[in-house]
């Protein structure tokens, strides 16, 4: 289980969870690294803090509070199990939390098994048009195509939506507006209707680019302004769209929306899935990613992710 | 064969072998249940017998502990028959957690007094493991025969003084480690490299061959040689 994790749903603001930690020392060292993001970046989100077994003295509470007022985070909550960490709360002027804290909806993604992996060239990307004169001159249809697998012999595994996060946990920047809640996921297979894509938790934005190792995961769409470097991983259930490279893992449509599309200004993903279909990056030299194709749009096709050059519908 | 990357939170094994791409599972899924075993397992694009259990990118050496590894290599050797585990650097909870399932090492160094130092650690701890681990044998890599012979670098014969240990191979300095790396082809699948000559001969004395060490000497590098080596298939 990961030392810390932040969990952001619709309406219940943002709850930071440090109850994965052993001790006061590593709990504080971590919350700083996390709370640290920016000064800005905590600015009128709700925040609630669970402290789960830890055992605090009213002096140890005062102090982690004293670190989440420094980068200006005023816990609404605290949740905590310990009689003396309550005490030490109650102490310290803080309300403790109700009920329990909430926790990470259970998601469930399919992926191929994957030695059946196999060599499959798809080349039938079809609006990747290299008919305008003068795009680039390093455009190369083949270049960036994916490899897509058949979807039919998935094993359904579950796999927690929040790839438990690494210790150095800065990128979750979760904010839900509310009023995105109001629609309600249809069916995938349902037809489509004026708005595209089910938006069940508003839209994540962050502003920051994802290094190896670090990963987001967001149960609405998601909007990352930065790139996404090979090591790092985007999941969300809706959309994801990167103004800048994506390089890394992206997983869109988490929980069976085929209608999610992923687009960023340069698509050369590792892995991307969309809803139940997986696709990987051809074996290609590595060593050039500046060749690129321009803003593409990955979707899905009859089953199957393909790429297109980016248009507005 | 099987190969496991236990430097988990600096996954790197996957982009050396060119299948990062077929990442899907890795090794701190299977260690907490998420998967089985064989849908973390990745095959090699060229060799069908060789599989690679990725470590986990997102995570760190925390996320497992000797007793999780001793049951997956367990698990490995009754699939594979050989089960070669990389350890990540250190000699901290990482490196104990790959040596937990290990019944032989492999110790790697280059010929540089600082690392000389650490593998000279590296090889006390293994000693303090005896009953587990019954054999360890030394690579000395990126050795620079040119500067060998200058005295500008420490030579195997100085490297195994200070260490005292059997040796495995010596792998010869060479760029073209750099291109195979790049392409994501192991460069011991190269036939005209002679880093990959000092890799294949390590297997072959991994599998209990007789081998003999490959010719690093300068002085015996002459344009005569080079023309009797070309003409000779055997190259050793």
């Amino acid at each position: 289980m990961s030392k810390i994790a932040i969990i952001s749903q619709p309406d219940q603001g943002v709850l930071i969870d440090v109850g994965g930690c052993a001790s006061m020392q590593e709990a504080i060292s971590h919350l700083s690294s996390t709370l640290q993001v920016s000064s800005q970046f905590w600015k009128g989100v709700n925040v609630a803090l669970n402290l789960g077994d830890l055992e605090l003295t009213s002096a140890q509470v005062a102090h982690i509070l004293a670190l989440a007022k420094g980068v200006g985070v005023y816990p609404y909550q605290v949740f905590a199990q310990r009689p003396l960490t309550r005490g030490a709360l109650l102490e310290n002027g803080v309300i403790l939390g109700d009920g329990t804290p909430m926790t990470l909806p259970a998601m469930t993604i399919k992926v191929p098994e994957n030695p059946e992996i196999e060599e499959d060239w798809e080349d039938e990307s079809v609006n990747m048009s290299d008919d305008e004169p003068g795009v680039s001159i390093f455009y190369e249809p083949s270049e960036n195509q994916l490899i897509t697998d058949d979807v039919t012999e998935h094993q359904t595994e579950d796999q927690a939506d929040q790839p438990d996060g690494p210790i150095d946990f800065e990128p979750k920047a979760p904010k839900a507006p509310k009023a995105a809640k109001t629609e309600k996921t249809p069916a995938p297979s349902e037809k489509k209707e004026e708005v595209k894509g089910p938006v069940q938790a508003g839209v994540m934005y962050l502003r920051q680019t994802l290094r190896s190792g670090q990963t987001v995961s967001h149960q609405g769409h998601m909007v990352i302004i930065g790139d996404v470097n090979p090591g790092a991983e985007v999941v969300a259930e809706g959309d994801i769209t990167v103004w800048g490279a994506l390089r890394g893992i992206a997983r869109a449509g988490v929980g069976g929306n085929n209608d999610a599309e992923i687009r960023a200004l340069r698509l050369q993903p590792i892995q991307i899935r969309i809803g139940d279909a997986f696709a990987r990056s051809p074996d290609r030299n590595r060593l050039h990613y500046d060749v690129h194709n321009g803003p593409e749009t990955a979707r899905i096709v009859d089953g199957k992710i393909k790429v297109f050059k980016f248009s507005p519908q | 064969m099987c190969l496991v990357d236990m430097d988990i939170g600096l996954r790197n094994l996957d982009i050396l072998m060119g299948l990062e791409n077929r990442v899907v599972y890795n090794l701190v899924d299977v260690v907490e249940e998420r998967c089985k075993l064989r849908q973390a397992l990745v095959k090699d694009k060229r060799m069908p017998n060789l599989s690679l259990l990725p470590a986990a990118q997102t995570r760190d050496k925390t996320a497992v502990n000797a007793d999780q590894m001793k049951k997956l290599c367990e698990e490995l050797k009754s699939m594979f028959d050989f089960v070669l585990v990389d350890s990540p650097a250190g000699i901290e909870s990482g490196f104990q957690n790959a040596i937990a399932g290990a019944e032989e090492a492999i110790v790697i160094t280059t010929p540089e007094m600082s690392a000389v130092r650490d593998a000279d650690r590296i090889i006390g701890l293994l000693e303090a493991q005896k009953d587990q681990i019954t054999q360890y044998r030394l690579v000395l890599n990126r050795l620079r025969p040119k500067m060998v012979a200058n005295s500008d670098m420490m030579g195997v014969e100085d490297v195994l003084e200070i260490l005292s240990v059997k040796l495995l191979g010596v792998v010869p300095e060479d760029e073209e480690i750099i291109i195979s790396t790049n392409k994501g082809e192991p460069v011991s699948g190269t036939d005209n490299t002679r880093s990959g000559l000092a890799f294949r001969n390590i297997a072959r004395r991994l599998r209990g061959e007789e081998v003999p060490f490959m010719d690093l000497d300068v002085k015996n590098d002459t344009w005569v040689t080079r023309i009797v080596n070309f003409f000779n298939p055997v190259r050793v």
